[in-house]
């Protein structure tokens, strides 16, 4: 086999997860029905060929609900992570570009959340929201912005400074002008990649409120419920109904974070050389 | 490459074993928990860490256990059996939504396995012409364990105490109670209450001198057992009381460990539990050392069927279009196969269920009916609901669906709601499952059908559960949407009769009097599902004396005898 270049391998792994979680999302979608099928003829079954990941003691397939499971996790990290993206772009630009009052304000919030354990936010907010779908996402992404935001803050901080926005400014371009066009292309990358890195910050905090019971209700085919009522039968032997699940949740999130460092690796060559 | 895959194998693995990790950590802290709970009272005296541990590994044969002179046991019990507010009558110990004998204290009457009603306390009853004044003459030679007599003025003051706090059970119909004389008890009532010696037999009579607001915490009694020890959240230490008027408990030292289904089955495997309630899910496992125990109940589970076109008030959905024809509850009644149901979500370890009382003495047998998917769809056909393209029947623009509620926790209810589920879309209706806590299921069971688990020792329940209540909602049954004025006339009449033997039959005839009731011929507002067997892995040595019909709740019922209880 001839030997990949560095940047080809990591195009394959970019492709390699991307292939991944989009297939989880689609089969996952289209399994609704099948995750939620209940068939007391085929309880309790060890993994075999026709169930490879067994079945549960409702009859449920676990390959259909683990896949289910991953693509409700996937969707809602998703569609947290991105919230929580925007809401840390909004607050790191304006911290940096908006005066030395609001600066600290905002820091302080940072501050302030980054200090509290983010699943005891997360559990108050989502219990506050009357748990459910709604009030996973709004947790999620109502308490992960900081660290992107932070990193944000920074960034446009130095950019300030810069000899070529210092000029553009005495120009007399506007603030808008500058932020729009030499800024945010800057900032996309670091962006991009911080928004990917915060998928698997967001899916493992959505199973654990799930898991704990303070997320989506037990009826739905979640990562966090597959989990829990799996342990109630962990000491009766049946290890397959934790294992795949949790395997697999860990592959997922694995995959997102070798999804973020490729895009990193392809969007800022510079950083190979750190 | 290679140290690349290298850092993900061990990302991998890292994270595998942080999730692995904090599994187990939930468990096995528990299992700590239980075991450091437990070992003390197996180990005699202790230390409470090291030795006992040591104890329990190399102990786990019975005979060495309990140190020879077999008179303890160790009981498991739900997380959810520890009285919150202690072991205090008025807020719940005995008398609360799970009856049971309230050990500590001694009760004016007892139900006998066929729950009838025996003295205990009293030494006769008897109530007016009127039903309005019950007079209670009660034993002279009892004492407290503090060694001060119990007289009719602490008999009084409990039901006193119980009105007046009590949050948990309903005490309405008590207007007040008084002491005649040093034996003799009146009890005042608002209204009749034939049914009044099934609450006499429930509520532990607590010492007037010897009652605080901490009375909870440090329960004096003159029953079987001395509370000795609670340590909260673990376990509960009774010891013999010596000084008890009836027979001498047989075992003088019972331990009551407070832990989840999982972690009991954990604790039996280990020999460290002597009874441990246990799940049918668990039923199929084999302790060495132990044999499956399993009592008849009436912890039934059904699901209510609302009986009225919707209509809203303060915010609340009462009724339910599709369930408000009657013909569609008749036919989910004899559409769900019970024993199908039993057996795949029970492992056969349960009962049909017709009503919410089976079995027991008011209960009409009437209500029972075969299973006929056939006459199901007949009379769904009948009137008027077709089925659609889709399989599911419609009449009028409504669609045969509803939602079937479950509390969230409860797998067996989960699966007792996904299996009538698979049940009903045979017949063409489509059920929805969903998961539902406590705090909106109320609310929300006046619209949709939610799965509930009844089953009490009193037929006050069906009054609770049929009866109209004028003053509260839209003035109909006050879990469900229901109202019929026979089966209310019934049940009065049932309260206001003279005797308990009289009442029963009029409890019979509110369930079905030939023409009108709740059973599949007359208004069927509520489906009843199965009985839940309770389930133990008793250690082998151990006679559990006879149970009599558990009520719902899978907890103290079983200790209600335990006095009883031998070891071989």
């Amino acid at each position: 086999m001839r030997k990949l270049n560095r940047r080809q391998r990591v195009l394959l792994g970019l492709g390699f997860s991307a292939a991944f979680l989009i297939v989880v999302c689609i089969w996952g979608s289209l399994g609704t029905e099948a995750a939620r099928a209940t068939d007391f003829s085929r309880k309790n079954i060890p993994p075999c060929l026709q169930y490879p990941f067994g079945t549960d003691w409702l009859g449920r397939d676990m390959l259909v609900r683990t896949v289910k499971g991953l693509s409700i996790s996937i969707l809602i990290g998703i569609t947290a992570a991105a919230v929580s993206a925007v809401i840390a772009l909004l607050l790191g630009i304006a911290s940096a570009t908006m005066g030395k009052a609001v600066d600290s304000v905002i820091s302080f919030v940072i501050d302030l959340i980054m200090g509290v354990p983010h699943i005891l936010l997360l559990i108050l907010i989502s219990v506050a929201m009357g748990k459910g779908l709604k009030g996973v996402i709004v947790g999620v992404a109502v308490t992960h912005w900081p660290s992107l935001a932070r990193l944000i803050r920074a960034e446009v901080l130095q950019l300030k400074e810069m000899p070529y926005i210092k000029i553009a400014g005495k120009l007399g371009k506007s603030r808008w002008y500058i932020a729009v066009k030499h800024m945010l292309p800057h900032l996309l990358p670091q962006f991009i990649v911080g928004l990917v890195l915060l998928f698997p910050h967001a899916i493992l905090h959505e199973s654990s409120i799930t898991f704990l019971g303070f997320g989506l209700s037990t009826e739905q085919p979640a990562i966090g419920i597959v989990l829990s009522e799996a342990m109630k039968y962990l000491v009766t032997g049946k290890w397959w109904l934790a294992l795949f699940p949790g395997l697999f949740l860990v592959v997922t999130v694995v995959l997102f974070y070798v999804m973020g460092q490729s895009l990193r690796k392809l969007l800022d060559p510079g950083s190979v050389h750190q | 490459m290679k140290r690349k895959i290298l850092a993900i194998f061990c990302a991998v693995s890292l994270a595998a074993g942080l999730l692995s990790g904090c599994g187990q950590s939930g468990s096995t802290g528990e299992g700590n928990g239980k075991s450091e709970g437990s070992s003390p009272p197996e180990a005699g005296s202790g230390s409470e860490t090291g030795g006992a541990g040591s104890g329990t590994e190399d102990g786990s044969i019975p005979g060495e256990t309990t140190g020879g002179a077999k008179e303890e046991v160790v009981v498991t019990m739900p997380v959810t059996s520890e009285p919150e507010s202690g072991f205090d009558p008025a807020y719940g110990w005995g008398a609360g939504e799970h009856v049971h004998e309230p050990l500590i204290q001694s009760t004016l009457v007892v139900t006998n396995k066929e729950l009838q009603i025996e003295n205990d306390l009293a030494t006769e009853y008897g109530v007016s012409d009127d039903g309005m004044t019950w007079t209670v003459k009660i034993r002279d030679d009892v004492q407290f364990t503090d060694g001060e007599p119990l007289t009719a003025a602490d008999v009084a003051f409990t039901y006193n105490n119980c009105k007046e706090k009590s949050s948990v059970n309903d005490f309405t119909m008590l207007e007040s109670a008084a002491a005649l004389d040093d034996t003799t008890v009146e009890f005042k009532m608002t209204k009749p209450y034939a049914i009044w010696p099934y609450t006499m037999a429930i509520v532990g009579i607590v010492p007037e001198h010897a009652y605080d607001a901490n009375y909870g915490q440090h329960p004096i009694g003159s029953g079987r057992y001395i509370m000795k020890q609670w340590d909260r959240g673990q376990q509960v230490i009774f010891e013999a009381n010596p000084d008890y008027y009836g027979e001498a408990p047989k075992i003088k030292k019972v331990t009551v460990l407070f832990m989840e289904e999982d972690a009991a089955l954990a604790a039996a495997m280990a020999g460290q539990v002597d009874v441990a309630h246990t799940a049918a899910s668990y039923s199929d496992q084999a302790i060495d050392g132990y044999s499956l125990f399993r009592v008849d109940t009436v912890d039934n589970r059904g699901f209510n069927l609302p009986c009225i076109q919707p209509e809203e008030k303060d915010g609340i959905t009462y009724g339910n279009a599709f369930t408000s024809d009657v013909n569609v509850r008749r036919a989910i009644n004899i559409g769900i196969d019970r024993q199908e149901m039993i057996d795949n979500v029970l492992n056969g370890y349960g009962t049909a269920a017709y009503s919410v009382c089976d079995k027991m003495p008011w209960y009409n047998p009437a209500a029972e009916v075969a299973y006929d998917p056939e006459g199901a769809k007949k009379l769904l056909d009948e009137a008027g609901w077709t089925k659609g393209p889709d399989g599911i029947r419609e009449k009028d623009g409504v669609r045969a669906a509803f939602t079937l509620m479950f509390s969230s926790s409860d797998s067996v209810r989960q699966a007792l709601a996904e299996d009538t589920a698979n049940q009903l879309k045979e017949l063409g209706i489509e059920v929805t499952t969903e998961g539902v806590g406590w705090d909106v299921a109320y609310d929300r069971a006046q619209s949709e059908p939610l799965v509930w688990g009844w089953g009490a020792h009193s037929p006050m329940e069906l009054y609770n559960i049929y009866h109209t209540l004028a003053d509260s909602g839209i003035g109909q049954a006050g879990y469900s949407p229901y109202a019929n004025e026979t089966v209310d006339q019934y049940m009065d009449q049932a309260l206001e009769s003279s005797s308990l033997e009289e009442s029963y039959e009029l409890w019979q005839k509110a369930q079905w009097d030939g023409t009108a009731g709740i059973t599949q011929e007359g208004d069927i507002p509520w489906i009843w599902l199965c009985n839940v067997d309770h389930l133990y892995f008793v250690r082998d040595g151990l006679t559990v004396a006879g149970q009599k019909i558990h009520p719902h709740g899978h907890g103290w019922s079983i200790v209600n005898n335990v006095d009883q209880w031998s070891w071989e």
